[in-house]
């Protein structure tokens, strides 16, 4: 038979990608969210498929396009803004307008998911909340999320990531023990993994719907989503103790923690399992510690683990990290070294894997960015065009979606209903690029065809 | 405006959608009577002392799904993972968390009869989830390859540090997989921690509290799983979806990688700051702690009015002025700030953070500024409050033999089909007749 890891090769080639289905080919979703939260839920469905319509203000746009990294713009757009919002259309219609209430009506009448992430409530006195957009279409799935949800007392607290972090808990766990440093979880985490339970959500929405003909409503909470991942609410009702801050270690596993070698470098390392701990202790020439603790539970008492931890920190600091690294393949027990931003956007592995992927836009040219964590097999994810300036699609959706004519299209630009990007970095085309050439931007055929696939 | 017709324009604006609005959010506050997604579903998880398999188990069991939980007969050493050795009834507090709507099977897939057992089941299987060494199951005819054959739809998960193709997949198959190395290699630990001039350990690479390295990695699994039952309820047909746990982080967030190769450099660890929006971050109040958010001009300038700090407006005006990259600098307007933080508690600050938003949204003079501070909370405070309470967000659960205890539920509220649990229970082996009945007896 052929070798396991030659049969995985060609099932997950990433060459191949391409010439696979998509899963959510022909939904269309109506994005009207903004920053993080919401548009990564819609963008995961765009990933596998899905056709999705995110709708900005003119002239104004997704306050995220000026989300940079200490002020770097890259190619006068935020390459976080990119991650979030690849493989959309962007469409710049004015809410605000009669006419562009009824473009997006017309959308609505045909989408499939609607995804928002305002202030409780502001959809629906925007006319477009979900008691509005069901009555137009009753088969809708509509998601919206909020820090503290559409109903309860403080649904009306607006929010961002910190805040779900600081009212879920989750900042309470990370830190030093017996100092002031606490630390928050960095990079917005309180934004994606609750944008990714949206997406959860969605996918089982559209599961449903496809049994049983109905959408739905979806009230998705980020403290929420965050309080479901932390121990610290079972811990306290049965101990009666709060779980305080952990140091670096990890509380369940014993010894665990992130550890510095003899070449300087840092090496997490970590026990889950009494086999694991034989395959330590062994690597470690000191197999007597299987004796002296021999219950699982018991290794974990914090003066047990305490000691645990001293003794691994002590070997770690007397070998290379590669040395460890080998140790641990061969005995079985789990290692890693800590790895960086510049080694993560570099590493083979994960260029060879598709979990780093290179990718060459028509706009932004050469880029790299991060691939899934789970590959699927037959429905792959897959990058089609990164994030455009404000109003970039206008053109091509209002022809081949409305099959308006060039003369409609100018009207609505002439009053404003329909809008492009000012002169601020975040929103405009990069300095180099030619729009009057853009065939999508300056779309010309009457529908049908499509010039983006 | 006139106050008459400000009132005209509010009806306008919030009028019927009010009324009807209430009517439907009303409808979703409990998931009774209301149908599962994935009933009928039947999901195998076989996962080993790895917590992803078993979290994304749990996310199909609260959306319906029959989960079945395969383990040795000792038990899946999973059991024993728990903070300092907290248990009852020797279960650990993340285990008896995510025994959500499960049942029991005990099958050592190590013996041939167990095997045998196991492809039965599989062949009437819709999920099959899996943490064994990448290989381990192929070698014992029990894998994607061979399952397949028999059961075409069958969605097959792994769950594996590197994954189950490439070199270094090969390399290191037999490295078992734990939190707190997914948190370090899929760069998590890197981007927390003091900045490179602490003193050690502070400024060392940290650990985030939470089990991240695996919830994102169980969420990520349930997610490619659930895309894949949304196309084998189209086509008939399943698939294999690889889980690399060293990937979680960098994946789900992006950063790592778009600021590596942006940069061309590695990000240094800022401490409690924050490398896009500022003021961004915790500050110390008379009782407590806050986290403070007011990072667009509009925002920080409404902070600095409810902290009476408008003297220092002229030099931290825009968004350029407080970028974190020059560390003294941010430092200097963190002390600020918290020299005025510290004089009132923590609800003093919430409550002026809210007049003045209110006041603000209204006034086009103050520029809809918004600035937003809230409690950092202890589980025993956020367990009491109303808002959670009302929410149904806890559970709470008296079990013969588990006792009194309360777990973190309904985080997704769903107007037709929400997710919901139904029970908690853990004995090894407890549903044995049940599944063998039911699955096992031809």
């Amino acid at each position: 038979m052929e070798d396991y890891f030659s049969f995985t090769k060609r099932l997950f080639d990433p060459s191949t990608i391409k010439e696979k289905p998509e899963v959510f080919k022909g939904i269309k979703v109506l994005d009207f969210s903004h920053v993080i939260f919401g548009p990564i839920a819609a963008r995961l469905l765009a990933q596998y498929g899905a056709e999705v319509f995110k709708i900005e203000l003119p002239f104004v746009g997704d306050l995220w396009r000026f989300g940079v990294y200490w002020g770097k713009f890259w190619k006068h757009s935020s390459v976080c803004f990119h991650f979030v919002q690849y493989n959309k259309h962007f469409l710049s219609v004015n809410l605000n307008s009669p006419k562009g209430k009824e473009l997006i009506y017309k959308l609505a009448e045909q989408a499939d998911v609607v995804v928002e992430n305002f202030a409780a409530g502001t959809a629906e006195a925007w006319g477009v909340g979900y008691s509005q957009l069901s009555k137009i279409n009753p088969k809708i799935i509509y998601l919206s999320c909020a820090t503290y949800g559409q109903y309860g007392p403080l649904r009306f607290f607006p929010g961002w990531d910190l805040l779900a972090q600081a009212a879920s808990g989750a900042i309470s766990l990370t830190g030093y023990p017996g100092t002031d440093k606490y630390y928050k979880l960095p990079d917005y985490l309180g934004d994606y993994f609750p944008g990714n339970v949206g997406a959860l959500a969605l996918v089982m929405a559209l599961y449903h719907r496809k049994k049983t003909g109905r959408g739905q409503y979806i009230d998705l909470a980020q403290s929420e989503a965050l309080m479901r991942i932390l121990p610290n609410f079972t811990y306290f009702s049965i101990t009666n103790e709060e779980l305080e801050r952990v140091g670096n270690t990890d509380p369940t596993m014993a010894p665990s923690g992130i550890f510095k070698s003899r070449d300087g470098k840092f090496v997490a390392l970590a026990v889950a399992t009494e086999e694991q701990f034989k395959a330590l202790s062994s690597a470690m020439g000191q197999k007597k510690l299987v004796t002296e603790y021999k219950d699982g539970f018991e290794r974990l008492k914090p003066e047990n683990a305490r000691e645990l931890y001293k003794i691994a920190q002590e070997w770690v600091s007397k070998k290379d990290s590669a040395e460890i690294v080998n140790l641990a393949k061969e005995h079985g027990f789990p290692v890693a070294e800590v790895m960086d931003d510049f080694q993560i956007a570099n590493d083979e592995w994960r260029r060879e894997r598709g979990s780093v992927v290179v990718f060459k836009d028509d706009m932004y040219r050469e880029f790299v960015l991060p691939g899934p964590s789970a590959m699927l097999s037959k429905t792959p994810g897959r990058i089609k065009w990164l994030a455009r300036p404000l109003g970039y699609h206008n053109r091509y959706v209002l022809k081949t979606f409305f099959g308006l004519s060039e003369e409609e299209i100018k009207k609505l630009e002439r009053e404003r209903v329909i809008g492009y990007w000012d002169d601020r970095p975040g929103i405009k085309p990069p300095v180099y690029y030619d729009m009057d050439k853009d065939a999508v931007f300056n779309y010309q055929g009457n529908g049908g065809d499509k010039a983006h696939e | 405006m006139s106050k008459g017709k400000e009132k005209e324009q509010v009806l306008v604006r919030y009028g019927t959608a009010r009324r009807e609005r209430q009517k439907f959010l009303a409808d979703m506050m409990s998931s009774e009577g209301k149908p599962e997604v994935l009933d009928g579903v039947v999901v195998l998880d076989a996962s080993y002392a790895n917590f992803s398999g078993i979290i994304a188990a749990s996310l199909f069991a609260e959306f319906g799904a029959e989960v079945i939980k395969i383990e040795p007969p000792e038990g899946d050493p999973s059991r024993k993972i728990t903070p300092y050795g907290a248990n009852v009834n020797d279960v650990g507090i993340p285990f008896l968390m995510e025994a959500r709507n499960k049942r029991y099977l005990t099958l050592d897939v190590r013996t041939e009869e167990g095997r045998r057992d196991f492809e039965k089941l599989a062949a009437k299987a819709d999920v099959l989830i899996e943490t064994f060494p990448a290989g381990q199951t192929d070698t014992w005819g029990i894998g994607y390859r061979q399952l397949s054959q028999t059961n075409p739809g069958l969605v097959y998960i792994a769950i594996t540090p590197y994954g189950q193709y490439t070199d270094k997949a090969k390399e290191f198959r037999n490295l078992p997989d734990s939190d707190i190395t997914s948190q370090a290699a899929s760069g998590l630990a890197a981007n927390i921690g003091d900045p490179e001039t602490s003193p050690e350990p502070y400024n060392w690479p940290f650990k985030a509290g939470a089990w991240l390295g695996w919830y994102i990695s169980g969420l990520e699994a349930a997610l490619g799983g659930a895309m894949a039952l949304v196309y084998k309820e189209a086509t008939g047909e399943g698939q294999m979806i690889d889980v690399a746990t060293a990937d979680a982080y960098a994946s789900l967030v992006g950063y790592p990688v778009l600021i590596g190769y942006t940069w061309e450099k590695a990000r240094p660890r800022l401490g409690r700051h924050d490398f896009t929006l500022y003021p961004y971050g915790f500050w110390k109040s008379k009782d407590g702690i806050v986290a403070i958010a007011a990072p667009r001009d509009h925002d920080f300038r409404a902070l600095l009015k409810i902290l009476k700090l408008w003297k220092i407006e002229d030099d931290w005006r825009f968004t350029f002025d407080r970028i974190t990259d020059i560390l003294e600098q941010i430092e200097k307007l963190y002390g600020l700030i918290e020299a005025e933080t510290i004089k009132y508690t923590s609800d003093e600050l919430i409550r002026k953070a809210l007049e003045y938003s209110i006041k603000s949204a209204r006034s086009k003079w103050r520029g809809g500024g918004v600035p937003i501070i809230m409690k950092v909370q202890k589980p025993s405070d956020i367990m009491k409050n109303p808002h959670w309470t009302i929410r149904k967000t806890f559970q709470e659960f008296d079990d013969k033999r588990l006792g009194k205890f309360t777990i973190p539920a309904n985080f997704i509220k769903m107007s037709d089909s929400p997710p919901r649990v139904k029970w908690i229970s853990c004995d090894i082996g407890k549903d044995n007749d049940y599944i063998r009945k039911k699955y096992l007896a031809d």
